[in-house]
């Protein structure tokens, strides 16, 4: 009993400490002047970088789709309308939701363990003796990296998808390239599908990059306690984007 | 009253504990203005802990902190980081930057608050580099140097702004017996030329003594001692007199709190 007494208060000092953290990195006085050179350096680091796997995985899950779905759809006889699963999957679900739990693995995971190696390794107190904050100078960049990034990786994801499933479908099955396009923009709308995507993959960016930053920023400063946060980053952050996903999916498309 | 006050940093009546244990109880401690400070005692008595106090990095669970006639304690976030500038660090593993290289590490501190062209930062880069003797190392990486020319660097840095008040945790481990003789002599030459009060916790004795102007022995959450070395080396205070002559058995214990050895040993059965 008392045991779970003192994991509900640690939770909820957790929580409060992250929301702190996330406070005071975004909303606190005081700048380091040459904020927006950092940001562009992270930038690189979290999103360029990223790219990568995110095309390529774009390009497979594409792929995959519209061969499953062409196979399911032939049995109807309406594979035309191969196209518009395929671009509805990728902007509603696998878009946001797959470039999330690869920017965990991939950006997320990197992010916790970098800072969390600057605090065991003592640089970020150095820092803070110099007198310059690290939430500003450190965490802040990483963060609006993170969140202007990932929503730009999941339209890529999602673009290049598109064209995977048109490479199967319209130039290997044989599906009329006409209908494949037209039965797309015929049935995706801006505001129903492309933009709720992008509303969900603006707010797992912004959970996914707290989750990562904040690990890292409290994590315990020896070796065990940085693998321990990395391992948490990659699985808090992706059961937050699965059960997020639910909820906004029911939140957008549940009024049937 | 900060110029006047003849000490940069007071700690008034200051305990902190770290879980239950306690660190320090009801501790007082002044630092001179302008003079060479030692902090000793044996190791894991909290020493560091005293400088992070000072350093406003930790809180202390009562008690004043005042720096500059200011009282840490009670600053806000960005009065503290403010505060800072006035303050260098030399932490005992150095911590450099890792991804900026030694010229860049040094001139940090000048990029972010100072407005200087980058000539200016390059000199000052290059004579704080060739105080510390490592002026033909300025484009080597942290990686690539010693533990003791780590902390070298770092003291190059810890003085590029020319704070008032400098912190050393343990400068004097892991250096050869040039560099150590170089660092004393820095040290004192630091605190006698610019007047910077110096704060220099160690636990090597001898060179300690050699430059400090007063020192305090803590140990056992107390202040154990205090005074000039001469003082503090004629003290018959018994638990001065062990740690000034290195006896291991005496009042202050060499051992960590533990239990019975005998029933330790066999208890395990």
């Amino acid at each position: 009993m008392r045991l779970f007494g003192r994991a509900g208060i640690d939770v909820v000092a957790t929580l409060g400490r992250s929301v702190l953290f996330l406070l005071r990195a975004l909303l606190g006085r005081g700048s380091t002047g040459n904020s927006f050179q950092l940001l562009i350096k992270q930038l690189y680091s979290v999103g360029v970088m990223s790219l990568a796997i995110i095309v390529v995985s774009g390009i497979f899950i594409g792929m995959v789709l519209s061969l499953q779905g062409f196979s399911i759809l032939a049995k109807y006889g309406s594979e035309q309308a191969v196209g518009q699963m395929v671009a509805l999957t990728l902007l509603r679900e696998l878009g946001p939701v797959v470039t999330a739990l690869l920017f965990a693995g991939r950006a997320g995971s990197a992010l916790t363990a970098e800072i969390g190696n600057m605090k065991s390794t003592e640089q970020l107190s150095s820092l803070a003796m110099i007198g310059v904050d690290p939430l500003k100078y450190i965490v802040a960049p990483r963060l609006w990296a993170g969140f202007i990034s990932m929503p730009l990786l999941a339209m890529i994801f999602s673009v290049v998808g598109i064209w995977g499933g048109a490479m199967v479908a319209v130039d290997w099955l044989g599906v009329y390239e006409g209908s494949f396009w037209a039965n797309m923009q015929s049935s995706v709308s801006f505001r129903e599908d492309v933009l709720n995507g992008v509303i969900k993959s603006v707010v797992f960016a912004f959970v996914v990059t707290w989750i990562a930053v904040f690990q890292g920023y409290d994590c315990e400063p020896t070796s065990e306690g940085i693998s321990r946060a990395t391992t948490k980053t990659v699985v808090y952050a992706s059961l937050a984007v699965l059960g997020l996903d639910f909820i906004l999916t029911a939140l957008m498309f549940g009024d049937f | 009253m900060s110029a006047e006050n003849p000490y940069a940093v007071e700690l008034k009546n200051v305990s902190f504990k770290r879980g239950e244990r306690d660190i320090f109880k009801n501790i007082d401690i002044q630092i001179p203005r302008g003079k060479v400070t030692g902090i000793m005692g044996p190791s894991g008595c909290g020493k560091t802990t005293l400088l992070r106090l000072i350093a406003a990095e930790l809180k202390p669970s009562q008690g004043e902190v005042w720096v500059n006639g200011l009282n840490l304690p009670t600053l806000s976030r960005s009065e503290l980081f403010d505060m800072r500038k006035q303050m260098g660090v030399l932490f005992q593993s150095g911590a450099l930057f890792t991804d900026l290289d030694v010229f860049e590490n040094v001139a940090f501190p000048l990029r972010v608050h100072t407005k200087l062209p980058e000539e200016m930062i390059r000199d000052i880069v290059l004579m704080k580099l060739q105080a510390v003797g490592l002026r033909g190392a300025l484009e080597l990486m942290p990686d690539e140097l010693s533990g003791g020319m780590k902390r070298r660097v770092a003291l190059a840095r810890a003085i590029a702004l020319d704070p008032q008040i400098l912190m050393y945790d343990e400068p004097f481990v892991g250096q050869d017996p040039i560099a150590m003789g170089v660092l004393v002599r820095l040290i004192r030459l630091l605190s006698d030329a610019l007047a910077i009060t110096s704060i220099v916790v160690s636990h090597d004795l001898a060179e300690t003594a050699s430059i400090a102007d007063y020192i305090y022995i803590v140990g056992d959450t107390q202040v154990l001692g205090q005074g000039t070395p001469a003082e503090l080396m004629a003290s018959d205070n018994p638990r001065v007199r062990q740690f000034m002559q290195g006896i291991p058995d005496g009042p202050v214990p060499f051992h960590f709190p533990a239990a019975n050895y005998r029933d330790d040993l066999l208890g395990g059965r």
